[in-house]
């Protein structure tokens, strides 16, 4: 019987990982997500597996995941919730804050009619995989009733009626022995890079780009819905930057953004490739191969362009130097993405105020070394919070934290 | 229960795990090749073993059970395991012939000058007089970032503690490791000079007194040429020889650089196709040293997850019919993971079989059976709806076999996004592709099926390493049979699939439709 209990915030590859591994060394979990999902941003990522062969991109790994979590035991897991406070006495203490549970687990089948009647954009918000259950969640941010109680549309027809709007939020406390930081990353947002992020449709970011891949298996043009004749990919865009103190490689984006042109290419061969980077990083352990085939597939442009401008049909005008001749060349593209880096997690500030721990010089959780992360406290930290990596090697910083988590509450690691 | 546990190896890694598993009460053994093993802190503990100069010549039992026979000082010895974490060392290769260079005393490897950098009295008579040292890797292989850090670290040692010109000569430097990209830009401020090469690559000449190295560069659009006093050359890491060796004994799956581990997701991260067999660090990849570190907490892990789970428990799920069996060997030969026993009579091993119904679905004589994946249970999951068959206009039935871990998935997923499926579409989950028979296939064609699809992982991807291939073998052949016979081979489909592809999925199953309904009624169906 399990009667050690792990608080882990953040249910993306890192948590649920961790939280498996727990389990199944039968210490129960309390799994907390902010988001209404389970997943992290990686449940999002297509498969972009080439000519029937898995790319090793471990996108499928996530769904595992996920799937063993939430069908195990000892993980109780908390959607939608945020920890308000933790103090730490022999144990810690947590207070959670559940956001109101409008559609009920129980009672819904993943019918999609909320989603279908509601007169407005993005009120109700999908999920990425089959695990992820309900499917839908309501945003209530967007939804009217949550404004100004003037839409109850999605609640007088659901068919289940699974629906209450009216369900409140609800603060429950909750003891843990142990503490895993999970949260995250949060993608750079590159509003402020000269690249026209959110003005222009047609420029997209890498995560736009997986989620666009996942949904539909195509690439389209947000602003038409066709297929792009010409597309470029812009790396190290918020990674590799001494302007913005971002004196890291993000490490995953070259293999995500690589593997998806290629995918793109043979599913839609018409679409011209180009590929703006500073240094292509190595990803797989094939990577000789693989990339041997890419250079045959994708025009390698060894620069990262200066500007973005937006000319006829919402095309875009991409400004580069040009390596060979080096003056400025300018090329039109149909859809431009952005390959974001990896940047801290947003909650970092509060969590580590409340555990009393301080970000590292970049912002990622201080660490000792990679996993390692003040377990005198009993408090450690697993995931891309540490710094950007890969989702194999969140998957082994994940162990790697539940190993230490073991030897703490089994008394092997003292607290101070 | 509590059985020793054996470890493969003397560096770093494989102490990790040593000292992970003994300071959680674990007895170990560990077993080197080489002479010593650097583990003083617990030399004293008698939950550890140590055999030095041993050489393992054969593994035999299965998990929590192993024998392993080996060879100490030219006599046999024999060693018990319940669990076994291999983590041998991984070994170099240097990159001379890459460049066109021969080693010579101004031609040295990565290694070399690391081990100089490290010797302060050689550091001294190596290093005098020398004023330019030019670092050439990842110029024609692809480098990585172990390497990276390792060519960055020495440059900057050079420049800062011994005043040197320092330059790296590179075409993609491998920057995607912790903390190296700080690390570029303080060996650029130290002085270090970067030439990076796109398109062209250097012109190295070895011909006289010193090594002259000529370019074209991309930047200043100028030739340049540099006549380094020392030139170092980066190195390829690649699995030691008795680490393949070590995969041969324990039957394990190696990638294509031939590290002891299948390159397949599943894995991730120490685990093998043998169950109860780890593999951790510089065995299984290129991997810096915090990762190594990280491996072998997983391994220890691993060694006592696996204990947790209960699979002591015998729970029989396939057996091999004695009086069918020829000991032909099929089944031996195609487990992925081993769990074929050959004592007086063939056997699987229940806590070794992972039930993928390989063995079933290609023994000739039909001896071996998985308990609720018989024939006649696949055979009665395919039924037609009898409405379909009244119904007027020509509505296809369609039987999809689909892999339980990855299009079955994808069909769920596809009818959570919204996907309409085909109305005759029905799907039979199984455990593994590699579980299809011929049977299986003409039992769907027999039950009234116009079209079969087999779905199955991508390839790489599959949890029993080439289930997919054999599924994939089994349905060419039955396209090629019905060629010949003159039956359309347009009706049996094989496609793969992961998990997470739902949108793939319904494109899949409505293009089949498609092809079925051009196709009309199947000649099989009896009505």
């Amino acid at each position: 019987m399990a009667d050690k209990n792990v608080l882990i915030i953040g249910g993306g590859v890192a948590g649920l990982s961790a939280a498996v591994e727990l389990a199944n060394l039968d210490i129960r979990v309390e799994l907390i997500e902010k988001s209404n999902f389970l997943g992290g941003h990686a449940i999002g990522y297509a498969c972009k597996a080439i000519n029937n062969t898995c790319v090793k991109c471990g996108a499928c790994m996530v769904e595992e995941k996920l799937q063993s979590a939430i069908s195990h035991p000892n993980i109780n897991i908390w959607t939608g919730s945020q920890v308000q406070n933790i103090s730490k006495d022999h144990g810690f203490t947590a207070s959670i804050q559940q956001k109101p549970f409008v559609i009920d687990r129980k009672k819904c089948t993943n019918c999609g009619l909320c989603l279908d009647r509601c007169p407005i954009d993005s009120a109700i918000l999908q999920g990425f995989s089959k695990n992820n259950h309900p499917f839908y969640a309501v945003n209530t941010e967007k939804c009217l009733y949550f404004k100004d109680q003037s839409c109850t549309i999605c609640q007088n027809e659901c068919p289940e009626k699974a629906i209450d709007l009216d369900k409140k939020a609800s603060e429950q406390s909750i003891e843990a022995d142990a503490v895993l930081i999970a949260i995250g990353f949060q993608p750079f947002n590159p509003k402020d890079k000269p690249y026209g992020y959110g003005r222009f449709k047609n420029v997209v970011t890498g995560l736009d780009l997986e989620r666009m891949l996942k949904q539909s298996g195509r690439v389209k043009r947000p602003s038409d819905h066709m297929s792009p004749e010409r597309m470029a990919f812009i790396q190290c865009v918020g990674s590799r930057d001494a302007k913005l103190n971002h004196l890291w490689c993000s490490k995953v984006c070259c293999g995500s953004a690589l593997r998806m042109a290629r995918l793109i290419k043979e599913r839609q061969p018409n679409v011209e490739l180009s590929f703006f980077y500073m240094d292509v990083q190595t990803f797989g352990k094939d990577f000789e191969k693989y990339y041997e085939e890419t250079e045959k597939e994708i025009r390698m442009i060894r620069a990262i362009p200066g500007d973005i401008y937006e000319t006829d049909g919402q095309r875009l005008k991409v400004n580069h130097a040009d390596y060979h001749s080096h003056e400025t060349v300018e090329e039109v593209f149909d859809l431009v993405v952005l390959s974001v880096g990896i940047t801290p997690g947003e909650d970092i500030g509060i969590l580590s105020r409340m555990l009393k721990t301080g970000p590292d010089e970049f912002g990622f959780f201080e660490t000792g070394n990679k996993g390692i992360s003040i377990p005198k406290n009993g408090v450690f930290t697993a995931g891309t919070v540490q710094g950007p990596m890969s989702i194999p090697e969140t998957i082994a910083g994940a162990g790697s934290a539940v190993w230490r988590i073991k030897k703490y509450i089994d008394g092997l690691i003292i607290d101070d | 229960m509590n059985k020793q546990k054996l470890i493969l190896g003397n560096g770093p890694c494989a102490g990790a795990v040593a000292e992970n598993l003994l300071t959680t009460g674990n007895k170990i053994v560990i077993v080197t090749t080489d002479g010593t093993i650097g583990l003083d802190e617990f030399t004293d503990s008698e939950a550890l073993q140590i055999l030095t100069e041993t050489r393992l010549i054969s593994c035999k039992g299965s998990i929590g059970n192993f024998t392993i026979e080996a060879i100490q000082n030219n006599k046999p010895i024999s060693i018990d395991a319940g669990r076994i974490v291999i983590a041998e060392k991984d070994q170099r290769t240097s990159n001379f012939s890459l460049y066109g260079l021969k080693a010579a005393s101004n031609a040295i490897t990565l290694s070399q000058m690391k081990n100089v950098l490290n010797d302060s009295s050689r550091e001294k008579s190596v290093l005098s007089g020398v004023k330019k040292v030019v670092f050439l890797t990842g110029l024609v292989k692809d480098s990585t970032p172990v390497i990276a850090k390792e060519v960055m670290l020495s440059s900057l040692l050079l420049q800062k503690d011994h005043n040197l010109q320092t330059y790296i000569l590179t075409k993609n430097l491998k920057v995607a490791g912790d903390g190296l990209e700080s690390l570029y830009r303080e060996t650029k401020e130290a002085g270090t000079i970067y030439i990076k090469f796109t398109d062209a690559a250097p012109d190295i000449h070895q011909g006289g007194e010193r090594i002259r190295i000529e370019f074209f560069d991309e930047i200043i659009s100028k030739n340049f040429r540099l006549t380094p006093d020392i030139t170092v050359v980066d190195e390829t890491i690649v699995p030691s020889r008795y680490a393949t060796d070590l995969a041969k004994i324990f039957h394990i799956e190696r990638d294509v650089n031939g590290f002891v581990q299948a390159d397949n997701v599943h894995r991730y991260s120490v685990l093998t196709n043998r169950k109860g067999i780890m593999v951790a660090g510089p065995s299984r990849s290129v991997l810096a040293d915090d990762d190594q570190s990280i491996d072998a907490e997983n391994a220890a892990l691993a060694v006592t997850d696996l204990a947790s789970k209960g699979t002591e428990i015998n729970v029989e799920k396939a057996r091999v019919h004695e009086g069918q069996c020829i000991r032909c060997l099929t089944c031996y030969r195609l487990c992925p993971y081993h769990a074929i026993t050959l004592n007086a009579k063939v056997a699987v091993v229940p806590n070794d079989c992972e039930r993928c119904g390989i063995c079933a679905a290609h023994c000739p004589r039909g001896a071996v059976r998985i308990t609720d994946l018989e024939p006649e249970t696949i055979s009665d999951l395919i039924t037609i709806d009898t409405d379909m068959l009244s119904s007027k206009t020509f509505m296809p039935f369609i039987v999809a076999f689909c892999c339980s871990r990855s299009a079955a998935q994808a069909r769920d997923l596809s009818i959570c996004m919204g996907h309409r499926l085909p109305q005759g579409l029905k799907v039979v989950e199984v455990p593994c592709s590699g579980a299809l028979s011929y049977d299986h296939v003409f039992a769907a064609l027999d039950n009234n099926a116009d079209g079969v699809m087999v779905l199955t992982c991508h390839k790489g991807n599959c949890h029993s390493e080439h289930g997919n291939i054999y599924a994939g073998q089994t349905i060419e052949h039955i396209q090629e049979m019905f060629s010949r016979i003159g039956f359309e081979k347009e009706r049996i489909l094989i496609q793969t699939l992961a998990s997470n592809m739902g949108a793939e999925f319904a494109q899949i199953a409505d293009r089949f439709e498609e092809t079925i309904v051009k196709l009309g009624p199947s000649r099989l169906k009896k009505n």
